[in-house]
């Protein structure tokens, strides 16, 4: 007799449906594994069409070798590849206009705003093809998986990451009988004494990206910690956070001019290439562009290793670049394949960036690095990946600390230390602006 | 049974009803044959483009947006759930809103003042009749056909700290001293002139357009009537005041309504020049909003900061649409 309950069946059983399902996945998974193994693309990819949103990289020579790589595949594989460049701003908003549309690109790059966590209901989970580029590479670094990693899977593809080391005047340092600023004491007595000789240093205090990484650096390298290890917590309100604003404050007073709070993320590079900074902490792009613009000081600057805290810690905070795959693309195995191949290339990439592109990769980071392994200047650049942190470290890059980090919280608790206002009130405040921004995550 | 009734039977019932509904038909059908009626419906068949759009491009995206702003929609998450004012109470309880808001109504009172006084002197000038003036008025509207992305990055690079072009004029006139000196302005650093360095630019790219509608009222005044005044006696503004301005009114507040949503709304100038630096110095209330509502991509929070336009926008509309009615026109 049947009482309307639906018949049990044996847990154990295969149903119909079920075999249908577990044979095509093991066929799918089996089938995309021996693909990458083997390295080449399924024959199901021929006459597709891939399509690939990505920034306007800061080196141009890039972004051609880029489009060149992303054809080759294309052809050799039978895909139509179409690559769109657009400045890495406007990215979070075509994002969302995608994801309303339902439609758009396979491929999507995002460069600092990393929006993994935000869209991971919605993007492709790309554990398998990390975990397999991870042991074929010899592991990622440890920062890797903090914007991409959503309750134990991974929803990107780390793809490289900017340093912004200090940047400084060998000659004028020397002819001053200053230090290299391989501490940040170092770099506050070496600003004290240029700028009063016309050559004041410079990081700057603004709203733009180079502020919230410069001043996460410091104040990490000075103990510092932003959220606790969940991400859920704020702890910038610490000894060593009051001690990092205390020297911000002195370190702005006597060695830079009020110019950096208006600055841009190009600004920096400009004062550089004038030949009045001191020094600088930024992307090596701004030590590259003076190659051209100004090759006395080109030859004069050097770059430093991440000052050194008080205790003589470092922490380099970067900014992370990744690719992201909608769920609804209608190619996402052409995507994995395509990233996937492009990882393996990555130390080509790190060439054609001039060393600007750095590995995520061990075996990648393994010295001599591409470039800048060869550079006596830059060698230093290889000791990065081992201190290489994101926003809200030591926890990981949630959305909450991203709207922080877009709201520019964090320089502006700095700017309003040098502007005058007390570091109790300074922290006070932007610890209220943490709190409130994490409470509607929280609640959302 | 017959159902025949007291007042007269079926049939001469009916036969009633019959002749009211043919009268009431045959009203009708007169009435909409009539004249008036054909004017009507000419004039709403004419108004239905204007009013679809209205209701799809505006209508529309304003319900969703108050919609959104009472929801905890999020750009990650398609299923939003109802959360009342809270996302409204989010932004009151943030000191970032308040400045915005504090700049958003600076913003707008300054540049309305520059820009009426600049737009007002423009088109007097452009009234004068002088060599080249075709030309000189088609120079004049430069600023509001340029890309918007286009003359503020040339902006930004006249403000800039160390190569700004007009630091260099007033450095070489003697006005401040060299670059690194007390006196040397960082446009876009100090709290006070980056908020005039944003409004500058907001003046500079509109107040052409104040000009053009205000000469288009100007040109529209008969001479005959300020002939008359001159005669008269009357001063140059006592003419402005008494015959020119409430002559032109209509197109005044309409200028007016026009300019005020434009600068309530225009995200780019702050954006592209400061993200809303230094500190919250230039933060106003669209940059905001796309700040947390795009970028940060809580949606919800993002709208409702966006409609807190509303209530600053709404009772300066009101009063000026009323004022104008009141006057008849």
């Amino acid at each position: 007799m049947s009482d309307g309950q639906p018949i049990l069946k044996n847990p154990g059983s295969i149903g119909r449906r079920r075999f249908l399902k577990v044979t095509g996945a093991a066929v799918a998974g089996s089938s995309l594994a021996t693909m990458l193994d083997a390295r080449q693309a399924p024959a199901q990819l021929k006459g597709t069409t891939l399509r690939i949103l990505t920034w306007s990289h800061f080196i141009p020579a890039y972004d051609v070798w880029f489009d060149k790589f992303s054809a080759e595949w294309g052809e050799k594989n039978g895909v139509k590849v179409r690559v769109d460049h657009i400045p890495h701003l406007e990215i979070p908003a075509r994002m969302a206009a995608e994801f309303a549309a339902g439609a758009g690109h396979d491929i999507i790059l995002n460069n600092s705003t990393i929006l993994a966590r935000l869209y991971y209901k919605s993007l492709l989970d790309m554990t398998d093809i990390f975990d397999q580029l991870g042991k074929k590479y010899g592991g990622w670094i440890p920062a890797a998986k903090s914007p991409i990693e959503v309750e134990g899977r991974i929803y990107g593809m780390p793809m490289y990451y900017i340093l912004l080391p200090m940047l400084w005047r060998k000659d004028l340092f020397d002819a001053n009988g200053l230090k290299a600023p391989d501490t940040w004491e170092l770099a506050r007595v070496a600003a004290r004494t240029l700028k009063p000789k016309g050559n004041p240093a410079g990081m700057a205090f603004s709203h733009c990206n180079d502020a919230n990484l410069n001043w996460r650096s410091l104040m990490f390298s000075f103990g510092a910690t932003e959220t606790d290890a969940s991400g859920d917590n704020p702890t910038i309100d610490s000894k060593e956070m009051r001690e990092a604003l205390r020297f911000a404050k002195a370190m702005f007073d006597e060695g830079m001019t009020p110019e950096v709070f208006s600055w841009d993320d190009a600004s920096d590079n400009r004062f550089l290439a004038s030949g009045i900074a001191g020094w600088i902490h930024d992307a090596i792009s701004a030590y590259r562009t003076t190659e051209s613009t100004n090759p006395p000081v080109f030859k004069n600057t050097f770059i430093a290793m991440e000052p050194a805290g008080p205790g003589g810690k470092r922490v380099s905070v970067s900014a992370p670049i990744v690719f992201l795959s909608w769920k609804f693309s209608k190619n996402s195995t052409a995507a994995k394949e395509y990233l996937t191949h492009l990882v393996d290339n990555d130390k080509e990439g790190m060439i054609q960036s001039t060393g600007y592109n750095m590995p995520f990769l061990n075996d990648n980071a393994k010295k001599p690095m591409p470039i800048i392994g060869a550079d006596p200047k830059m060698q230093v650049l290889q000791d990065f990946p081992k201190i290489v942190a994101f926003f809200g470290y030591p926890g990981p890059y949630t959305p909450q600390i991203q709207e922080v980090g877009l709201l520019f919280v964090l320089p502006d608790i700095f700017t309003r230390v040098a502007r005058g206002q007390s570091i109790d009130d300074s922290l006070k405040w932007g610890l209220g602006e943490y709190r409130r921004i994490f409470a509607k995550h929280k609640r959302a | 049974m017959t159902g025949r009734s007291h007042s007269g039977g079926p049939d001469a019932s009916s036969a009633r009803a019959a002749g009211v509904s043919v009268a009431v038909r045959a009203r009708s059908r007169r009435w909409f044959e009539s004249q008036t009626s054909r004017r009507l419906t000419f004039g709403y068949l004419l108004l239905a483009p204007a009013a679809l759009y209205v209701a799809l491009l505006v209508g529309i995206p304003f319900l969703f947006s108050l919609y959104l702003a009472v929801s905890d929609a999020n750009v990650g998450d398609p299923v939003a759930r109802f959360v009342g004012l809270g996302n409204f109470r989010a932004a009151w309880e943030m000191d970032t809103f308040w400045d915005a808001l504090r700049n958003s109504i600076v913003f707008l009172v300054v540049a309305a003042i520059f820009k009426s006084l600049l737009g007002t002197s423009l088109a007097f000038l452009l009234l004068q009749s002088f060599k080249g003036k075709k030309l000189v008025r088609a120079l004049v509207v430069i600023p509001f056909t340029l890309p918007i992305s286009v003359s503020v990055l040339s902006w930004k690079w006249m403000y800039d700290s160390q190569f700004s072009v007009i630091n260099w004029g007033l450095h070489k006139a003697g006005l401040i001293g060299a670059y690194g000196s007390e006196s040397w302005p960082v446009w876009l650093g100090q709290p006070h002139l980056a908020l005039i360095a944003c409004i500058g630019v907001n003046v500079w790219r509109s107040f052409p357009f104040s000009a053009i509608v205000l000469l288009a009222g100007f040109t529209s005044v008969p001479t005959e009537v300020l002939d008359a005044a001159r005669v008269d006696g009357c001063s140059f503004f006592q003419r402005f005041r008494h015959i020119v301005t409430p002559m032109i009114f209509p197109i005044l507040i309409i200028g007016f309504l026009f300019d005020t949503v434009f600068t309530l709304s225009d995200l780019s100038v702050v954006y592209l020049l400061t993200q809303g630096g230094p500190g919250s110095a230039t933060q106003i209330l669209p940059v905001l909003a796309y700040q947390i509502g795009i970028q940060a991509g809580s949606l919800g929070r993002g709208a409702a900061i966006a409609l807190m336009l509303v209530p600053l926008l709404f009772p300066a509309l009101f009063l000026m649409l009323r004022n104008l009615k009141r006057r008849d026109w």
